[in-house]
């Protein structure tokens, strides 16, 4: 038998008062924490405060054991010692796997056991740790839904509802689960914008990384014409989109010390499922590379992309193997851009168009999956990829336009 | 048999499930951290249940893909135990989507998660009286510390039915 | 209604009650405005013990009397 819920509720009133008492209600430390870091006056500047120590302790950690530990263990130990160590040197083998037999880092040795490993485990490693430890207290001490009622606004204006921002902020750790947590939105439409663009416009963990360690001197420039293309293309899709944005309702749950059982555990179940999932991939891509072109299949497509390469993007047609090695794994293709010859401007732009070219293979499936429940996978898929190449031609050509104006390129 | 733990988002129903399975899935302070659900087996007399961390759920009317998720498991499992998991402050709510689910004719038992939460904020709850009146085993736990799962095991056979008549009756003669 | 005001619910437009009534907020029951966002931007508000933020869309279709006596509508 149902209830309405008009009688339900008379029920359930009468129980608690014959059951529950409620005691005077106490301001803690806790508790005015809690309502500060809504208020807007006082949650906007500890909003930026949280970004700010975000970057600070990233750059601190990752930069300790990379630049400290990693860059010298790999390029002064293990390099040198693998270059003399490993037969058949002048062999496809060799080629393959420790790469150039006279390259004095490991970064530009192009390896899978030289540059695979370092990038994976000297780059990658630390800043996966860094970062899932800053997402998991942010997690655990339930500031993630403060942050969507203080950016809800913003949001809103692209058709997007403030909680928008979880999906956003797990995806700077990894976009598969970034994508999975956009079920919590309502509409068909909500989800699908904030899966593409976010598979599009947010670079993970990794590669973030990577980017913050070999190219830090650019990476303000690229996540500013990110985060702007994030913008211009989610009021796209809005006006574009048929469908609901509905408002926002949220339950603002209190602010908790994070602790250290549960952090440390789900770091731990991270950093083992980079070891078992990333890591192969990394060396697969090294690999893969390597033979495509020993096969001559890199050069081939490099001529035959030439036009469009210099041409539209203006950036070096050798940005092909990167981009290749960019559907299994994001952060050695920005390694591996890094060691190429160009220009500022060009790498710059090459970054740009790696990161938005398309989704890593992981991000593909996880979309895929997703698909099924947000309209259909073809809908999805073909939509995606039409709202893909409308952006990677634009966004990417924009700004070969902007270098131009500038005189930089 | 099948045990599901239902309840509002981020109420402590994955730190529930760890505790009675010896798993270890992610929890999180936000409501919406499990979209997906999670299975794990737990012995309790030598009997074998399944239990399954259902996505959090505010009523038997699913409002976003999680919650569809939520109902569909229940529609799945034939005669199950449904745990309801509730905040401890925010009982009321909670008891909301007891009773929803109390209406649907399932067996029921009810977790007080966050029972440390309700104690600091002065807030007492006569768990006794409430389980007379529901007439479903009501049991304090803190999941994350573990308090209260041992009773909360030892509780789940006597999961039952509830006539929801009977209980009209009953609370409006309180 | 201002922040740190409280009020009691008097009604609640109808699409928008059954979306509400899971979550505790319900006619009758006594609210508080922790916040609003400028902009119209969401509001937050507490009910019983839990804290709960609101479109502004929404939240001027709830109805409350204010304390000191006056009728009005969210977050006016």
């Amino acid at each position: 038998m149902k209830l309405d819920p008009e009688e339900r509720w008379r029920l359930i009133d009468r129980v608690a008062r014959e059951t529950v008492e409620y005691g005077a209600e106490r301001s803690t430390i806790g508790s005015v924490l809690a309502e500060l870091t809504v208020k807007p006056l006082t949650g906007i500047p500890f909003a930026f405060a949280v970004l700010y120590g975000f970057w600070g302790f990233f750059d601190a950690f990752a930069g300790f054991f990379t630049d400290g530990f990693f860059v010298p263990l790999f390029d002064d130990h293990w390099l040198p010692w693998i270059q003399e160590a490993f037969p058949l040197k002048g062999s496809w083998l060799y080629y393959v796997l420790v790469g150039d037999p006279e390259a004095v880092n490991s970064f530009e040795a192009l390896g899978m056991l030289t540059s695979g490993f370092f990038v994976a485990i000297g780059v990658v490693l630390p800043a996966i740790v860094a970062f899932y430890l800053v997402i998991t207290i942010l997690e655990d001490s339930g500031y993630m839904p403060r942050l969507a009622v203080l950016v809800d606004t913003v949001l809103h204006k692209i058709g997007l509802h403030g909680f928008a921002v979880v999906p956003m902020i797990l995806s700077l750790g990894c976009n598969v689960p970034g994508v999975a947590s956009t079920r919590t939105l309502e509409t068909k439409k909500q989800r699908f914008m904030i899966m593409i663009l976010l598979s599009v416009f947010i670079p993970c963990g990794a590669q973030l990384g990577v980017m913050l360690s070999l190219i830090p001197e650019y990476f303000g420039y690229i996540m500013i014409y990110l985060v702007t293309g994030f913008f211009v293309f989610g009021w796209v899709l809005n006006k574009l989109l048929p469908g609901r944005s509905p408002e926002i309702i949220t339950d603002v749950p209190p602010l908790r010390t994070p602790t250290i059982a549960n952090v440390s555990r789900k770091l731990w179940v991270k950093v083992k499922g980079f070891f078992t999932n990333a890591i192969p991939f990394v060396l697969l891509g090294v690999g893969l590379v390597n033979l495509l072109y020993l096969g001559g299949v890199i050069s081939w497509i490099a001529n035959s992309l030439e036009p469009l390469f210099t041409g539209w993007f203006g950036i070096p047609k050798e940005t092909v193997a990167p981009l290749i090695a960019g559907f299994l794994r994001k952060d050695l293709a920005v390694a591996q851009l890094s060691a190429i010859d160009m220009s500022g401007f060009q790498l710059i732009t090459s970054v740009v168009i790696i990161s938005i070219y398309f989704p890593c293979i992981a991000t593909f499936s996880m979309i895929i999956k997703e698909g099924r429940k947000s309209g259909g996978v073809i809908r999805v898929l073909g939509g995606g990829l039409l709202t893909l190449v409308t952006v990677v031609f634009l966004w990417g050509g924009l700004l070969h336009l902007i270098g131009i104006l500038l005189g930089v390129t | 048999m099948a045990i599901l733990l239902m309840g509002h988002p981020n109420v402590g129903k994955s730190a529930v499930f760890n505790r009675l399975t010896g798993a270890n899935i992610t929890e999180s302070n936000y409501p919406g951290t499990t979209v997906d659900f999670t299975e794990g087996y737990t012995y309790i007399d030598g009997k074998e249940y399944k239990v399954i961390d259902v996505p959090g759920t505010f009523s038997t009317d699913p409002k976003d893909e999680a919650e569809k998720v939520a109902l569909d498991i229940l529609a799945e499992h034939e005669d199950p135990i449904v745990l309801v998991v509730i905040d401890s402050t925010k009982i009321e709510r909670g008891l909301y989507l007891a009773f929803e689910i109390m209406e649907r004719g399932y067996k029921v038992m009810i977790a007080l998660n966050m029972w440390d939460d309700a104690e600091k904020h002065d807030l007492s709850i006569d768990v006794d009286q409430l389980e007379e009146i529901l007439g479903v085993p009501v049991v304090p736990t803190v999941a994350i510390s573990g308090k209260g799962i041992s009773t909360l095991v030892e509780n789940v056979p006597t999961a039952s039915r509830v006539d929801i008549e009977r209980l009209r009756e009953k609370i409006t003669s309180l | 209604m201002d922040y740190g005001e409280k009020g009691v619910i008097k009604e609640i437009d109808r699409d928008l009650k059954d979306q509400l009534l899971g979550r505790g907020i319900r006619e009758g029951k006594t609210i508080r405005m922790d916040t609003k966002q400028p902009i119209n931007g969401p509001v937050v508000i507490t009910i019983d013990r839990s804290t709960t933020s609101l479109g502004f869309n929404l939240a001027k279709d709830i109805f409350v009397e204010v304390e000191n006596g006056d009728t009005s509508n969210g977050p006016s």
